[in-house]
C-alpha cells in the first residue's frame, strides 16, 4: 500500500509532531509513504477558491498531478485540505470546460490533470485500508480504562456526494479506531459539533467563537469523563488546542492530540518526537504530560 | 430604506456560474443558517439573507458585506440545503465577485502563496522539524528553485494576479 502525503501548510509549519507522528506510525501498518516533491498549498478556501475558480484548480490540480506523476493515490489528514482537493478532483472530473481550463494553465508547468488518484483522508485509510484489527494487533500500549472523546472533522464529511466515507449524519469511524486500542469513546450532546476553527469565524469574532467552542468543551466535562480529545484534522488539532487558553481562569486543560500521535504514542514511539508541541503553544504543558505518561505505563498485551 | 428600483436585477448572473446549484430555487427555510458555526458570528454569516441580496440585486450591500469571510468551510450547509442551492458554493462566488469588483478585497495571503507557495512558513522551522528527526523543510515547492518559478510562471497566467500584477512582484535574484 502506497499513498502520497501530503502536508498542507500546518502540519509542516506549526505542528511538525503530528507530521513525525504520520511519518513513523503508517510504515508500521504496512503504509508507504510517497513524497510529494514540489507540492504547494492545496489552496486554501480563504485564498484562490475565494479569488479565481480555475486559478484555485489550477493549484489543486497541480498538486494533484504531482501524485498522478508517482501513481499514487494522495493521503490527506488536514480536513480543510482534503475537502479542497476533493472538490477539486470532482470538478475537473466532471466539467470538461474547467479541466480544459485548468489543464492550459498546468500545462505551462510541464503538468496535466489526468484524474487518476483518488483523494483519501487518514480516517478513511485506517479504516477501510489498514483496519482495526491491524492497529490493534500494532500496539504495545492498550488505552483500556481510558475514556476518550473525538471530534469528527466537518470537511470530510460533508457534502457527503463528494467527500463521503463515513456516515454523514451520524459519523463513527474515527471513533472505532479508538476504540480498537482499547479506550471507550462515550457519546454526548455536542459530540458532532464542528470545532468552528477554520477560515474567518474565529478571526473576525473571538469572543462569539470562543463561545461556540466552550459549549461543546462544557457538554464533554458535563456527560463524559474524557481525559482526552482525538482529531483527525490539523485544523481541530490546532483550534481545539489553543482556544482553551481562553476559557478564563480554573478551566482545566483537556489534552487534545490527533489520531495517529495517540497511535504513535501508543505503539511506543518517543513522546517528544510525536506529540510535544502541546506548550509552545502557550497551554499548560501538564495535563498533555499526565496523559502521555499514563499511556506509557499502560499495560503492553499479551 | 432599499430602493428595489435601483436594484441590478442581472446580479446574481454575474455571481453564480450554471454549473452550481439554482439559487432562485431558494425558499428562505434558514437551514442553512442553522447549523452554520459562522452563523453565531458578530456580525453573523447569514447564507439565506446572501441569497435574497444576491436574487434582488442589492449590489452595493452586497459590496460592503464581509460576513462570506467569516465561513469555516464545514460544508454543513452544503449537505443540509433542501434546494440543491450549494450555500456554501454561493458564499465563494460572493467572495470571488467582491474581489472582482473590488481589489481590497484580494486575500493577503495570495500574495503570500505567490512568495512562498503555502500560507505557513513551512521552510523556516528547520530546527524544531530537525529536534523531532524531521528534514530541515517538508518536500514542497519553496525549497525547489525550478518548480517555484514554474509555479509562479503559471499564476502568472491566472485572471487573479492578472487583474492585480502590482500585489505579485516578481523575484529579485
Ligand atoms: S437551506 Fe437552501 S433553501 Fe434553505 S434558506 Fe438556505 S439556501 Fe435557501
Ligand atoms: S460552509 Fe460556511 S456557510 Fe456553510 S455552514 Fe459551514 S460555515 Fe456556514
Amino acid at each position: 500500500m502506497k499513498y502520497g502525503l501530503f502536508l498542507g501548510c500546518n502540519a509542516p509549519a506549526i505542528r511538525p509532531d503530528l507530521e513525525r507522528a504520520m511519518r513513523l506510525t503508517m510504515p508500521e501498518l504496512g503504509v508507504e509513504l510517497v513524497e510529494m516533491e514540489g507540492y504547494a498549498c492545496c489552496p486554501g478556501y480563504g485564498t484562490f477558491p475565494a479569488s479565481d475558480e480555475i486559478a484555485s484548480l489550477a493549484v489543486s490540480g497541480r498538486n494533484l498531478a504531482i501524485a498522478e506523476e508517482r501513481g499514487v493515490d494522495v493521503l490527506v489528514e488536514c480536513g480543510s485540505c482534503y475537502s479542497v482537493l476533493r472538490h477539486a478532483a470532482h470538478n475537473l472530473r466532471h466539467d470538461e470546460e474547467k479541466a480544459k481550463k485548468t489543464n492550459e494553465l498546468l500545462a505551462i508547468d510541464n503538468k496535466k490533470f489526468s484524474g487518476t488518484s483518488q483523494v483519501r483522508h487518514m480516517i478513511d485509510v485506517l479504516y477501510h485500508e489498514v483496519g482495526t484489527e491491524k492497529i490493534a494487533q500494532s500496539i504495545k500500549h492498550r488505552l483500556d480504562g481510558i475514556e476518550i472523546v473525538v471530534q469528527y472533522p466537518c470537511h470530510t464529511l460533508f457534502p457527503s456526494d463528494v467527500m463521503g466515507f463515513d456516515d454523514p449524519r451520524n459519523p463513527h469511524k474515527l471513533g472505532e479506531l479508538v476504540e480498537a486500542m482499547g479506550a471507550k469513546v462515550p457519546r454526548f450532546s455536542r459530540e458532532y459539533q464542528c470545532c468552528g476553527g477554520a477560515g474567518g469565524f474565529a478571526a473576525r469574532s473571538k469572543k462569539e467563537a470562543t463561545a461556540f467552542a466552550k459549549k461543546k468543551f462544557d457538554a464533554i466535562k458535563a456527560e463524559t469523563n474524557a481525559e482526552a480529545i482525538v482529531v483527525s484534522c490539523i485544523t481541530c488539532l490546532m483550534f481545539m488546542n489553543n482556544i482553551q487558553t481562553d476559557f478564563g481562569e480554573g478551566w482545566e486543560t483537556i489534552p487534545v492530540l490527533d489520531y495517529n500521535q495517540l497511535l504513535a504514542l501508543c505503539m511506543g514511539f518517543d513522546p517528544k518526537q510525536v506529540c510535544s508541541i502541546g506548550e509552545t503553544l502557550k497551554v499548560p504543558a501538564e495535563p498533555r504530560e499526565k496523559f502521555i505518561e499514563k499511556i506509557t505505563k499502560a499495560a503492553v498485551p499479551g | 430604506m432599499i430602493d428595489l428600483a435601483e436594484a441590478n436585477t442581472g446580479l446574481w448572473k454575474d455571481i453564480v456560474t450554471e454549473d452550481m446549484g439554482d439559487i432562485r430555487k431558494c425558499y428562505n427555510c434558514g437551514t442553512c443558517i442553522s447549523g452554520c458555526p459562522a452563523a453565531e458570528g458578530n456580525p453573523p454569516l447569514l447564507i439565506r439573507r446572501l441569497v435574497r441580496m444576491v436574487l434582488f440585486g442589492l449590489e452595493d450591500e452586497l459590496l460592503d458585506d464581509e460576513t462570506p469571510w467569516a465561513c469555516v468551510s464545514c460544508n454543513q450547509c452544503m449537505e443540509m440545503c433542501p434546494q440543491g442551492v450549494k450555500p456554501f458554493e454561493v458564499g465563494l462566488a460572493i467572495r470571488r465577485w467582491q474581489c472582482r469588483e473590488d481589489e481590497t478585497y484580494i486575500p493577503p495571503s495570495l500574495p503570500e502563496l505567490w512568495e512562498i507557495g503555502h500560507t505557513q512558513s513551512v521552510h523556516k522551522q528547520g530546527e524544531l522539524r530537525k529536534s523531532l528527526g524531521l528534514d530541515e523543510s517538508p518536500p514542497s515547492v519553496v525549497t525547489d528553485h525550478e518548480s517555484m518559478a514554474n509555479f509562479r510562471k503559471m499564476l502568472k497566467e491566472t485572471a487573479i494576479v492578472k487583474s492585480a500584477p502590482y500585489m505579485f512582484p516578481d523575484e529579485e535574484e
